[in-house]
């Protein structure tokens, strides 16, 4: 039996209860009709080897059978044994940890889908918080840190299955809960809610907790296209767009003098501070030289 | 790809105009107005992580919102559509045209242009070889690569969302490579040239003409 099982019903009593928060500034009984796909079916294992691996496999058999995969469906795992980051990096994946990827059949126009990787930093920051993390902060673009530790991490990777020519986005999370160790390398630099919160927490209610949110904010995306293809542009403060709006209030990047590379950890590329981010989710450097740069890719590390 | 050049054709050419025509479009439509007279040297941007902007070449202004577009290359503005100065113009509405003097290495790879197969950008975004294709460039070398339609081999990453980009092209090896991690490549720009394996000798024959014609003579 899996540790990690939450029902698509947990998920969306966290997501009603979501409804409630409403300021007014825009239509939440809208934002959830467009999220509530996500978790609206969970597969929940006790282990695989690699959860968007098995997305991938799930989806080319349905697509051999003539039928799709569920858009928002979940897939969890209590262990992964070949689970990795960005690039080659590899990412432990030990009993006690939320880790899994989301299946989201790619229905958003290009100039949103670059903000899914804020969608789902945003969800994991949240959700983080509400459990009790309430130090969790975003650094560009999606690592959630407390105190300066990482504590989850998130990878979309874009997957176009081979029959019907239909584009997903395999949505990875990997949120250290209550797994205790890590590997030498990441000592220092990861952290787990149970050290945070200095007690274990329900790693079932955080999954549910965080695949709501991610549900909301899924739903902003939609809810956000909509509005601008109306013409009646973004629905945050200023024609801002909702979803950045909410990055910015659970980031700490901005301001941080940092090292930026593509792949920071392997090659890091030049220092400078952070001045903002722009309205496409890229982040403006001010370099030692007084130059601005704008990256809309890589990472950064703080100094 | 063409089976046969003309290199005297070529060559001459070439040396009689040794310059590229880079023609600037608009980036989108508003209100244009030019900052560079007919004649102007401009500079491309620079700085080890091209942060110094280039020279600005026009401000286009839509809804109140200016902004300034500098060049991407070097040269001198050859031409300037100066009707548009402070009209509405629509997006990809030809501006200027920008004349820039041609070095011999950016002479072979024009001329290889017209030779290799190219594999497009897909997007503005960064781009990197997907894994399997990077090491076995890092122990044979790119042109010991041979790649096939429908392999991954490269990988797209914006915003941290990673895509897979697959080969679309005619099998051959990857002689040219257009594009360095970490550093942004335009939509539409070539990423890759890739060269059909018996196509290889004509490619080096490219070389050894167009060093031994500009050497003997520049």
């Amino acid at each position: 039996m899996p540790l990690n099982s939450p029902s698509p019903q947990d998920v969306l009593s966290h997501l009603q209860r979501l409804l409630t928060c409403s300021n007014g500034l825009y239509d939440s009984d809208a934002i959830v009709r467009y999220g509530a796909f996500v978790g609206s079916k969970i597969e929940s294992h006790e282990f695989l080897p690699r959860a968007m691996i098995h997305a991938r496999t799930r989806i080319e058999s349905l697509a051999a059978s003539g039928k799709s995969v569920a858009s928002g469906t979940v897939i969890l795992a209590d262990t992964m044994s070949h689970s990795k980051g960005r690039f080659s990096r590899q990412w432990h994946a030990p009993t006690g940890g939320a880790w899994g990827c989301m299946i989201h059949a790619n229905t958003l126009l290009p100039q949103s889908r670059c903000f899914v990787p804020l969608a789902v930093g945003i969800a994991g920051c949240e959700a983080v918080r509400e459990m009790g993390g309430r130090m969790a902060v975003l650094r560009w673009v999606n690592d959630v840190l407390v105190e300066g530790k990482k504590l989850a991490g998130f990878l979309v990777e874009t997957y176009t299955e081979a029959i019907f020519g239909e584009e997903y986005n395999l949505v990875g999370f990997g949120v250290n809960i209550n797994n205790r160790q890590f590997p030498d390398e990441l000592f220092d630099s990861a952290i787990s809610l149970r050290e945070v919160l200095g007690t274990a927490a329900d790693l079932t209610r955080f999954t549910a907790l965080f695949l709501a949110r991610l549900a909301w904010n899924f739903g902003l995306l939609y809810y956000e296209e909509s509005s601008a293809l109306r013409g009646e542009g973004f629905s945050g403060n200023g024609g801002e767009h909702l979803l950045l709006e909410q990055w910015r209030r659970l980031s700490d990047t901005v301001g941080k003098r940092v090292v930026y590379g593509f792949d920071v950890m392997r090659s890091p590329q030049y220092q400078g501070v952070v001045l903002k981010m722009d309205e496409n989710g890229g982040l403006v450097l001010r370099l030692d030289d007084g130059f601005e740069k704008t990256e809309y890719s890589g990472e950064v590390r703080y100094l | 790809m063409s089976d046969e050049i003309d290199f005297d054709e070529l060559l001459s050419k070439y040396k009689s105009d040794p310059y590229d025509y880079v023609d600037v479009y608009a980036v989108h439509t508003g209100q244009v107005t030019f900052k560079v007279m007919e004649g102007q040297q401009v500079d491309a941007p620079s700085g080890e992580w091209l942060q110094v902007p280039g020279t600005s070449l026009y401000e286009i202004n839509r809804e109140r919102n200016p902004k300034i577009v500098v060049a991407q290359t070097n040269g001198t503005v050859a031409e300037v559509v100066s009707e548009l100065d402070g009209r509405f113009v629509e997006a990809g509405e030809k501006l200027m045209t920008i004349k820039h003097p041609l070095k011999k290495k950016e002479i072979i790879e024009n001329i290889f242009r017209e030779v290799l197969y190219l594999f497009y950008a897909p997007e503005t975004a960064k781009y990197f070889f997907s894994m399997d294709i990077q090491s076995r460039i890092d122990k044979k070398g790119a042109r010991s690569i041979t790649i096939d339609q429908g392999e991954e081999i490269i990988t797209m990453s914006l915003m941290k969302r990673d895509t897979p980009v697959y080969y679309n092209g005619e099998r051959g090896v990857i002689h040219s490579i257009y594009f360095k991690p970490g550093i942004s490549v335009k939509q539409g720009e070539p990423l890759i040239g890739v060269c059909a394996l018996d196509k290889l000798p004509l490619i080096q024959k490219i070389i050894t003409r167009v060093k031994a014609n500009w050497d003997s003579t520049h």
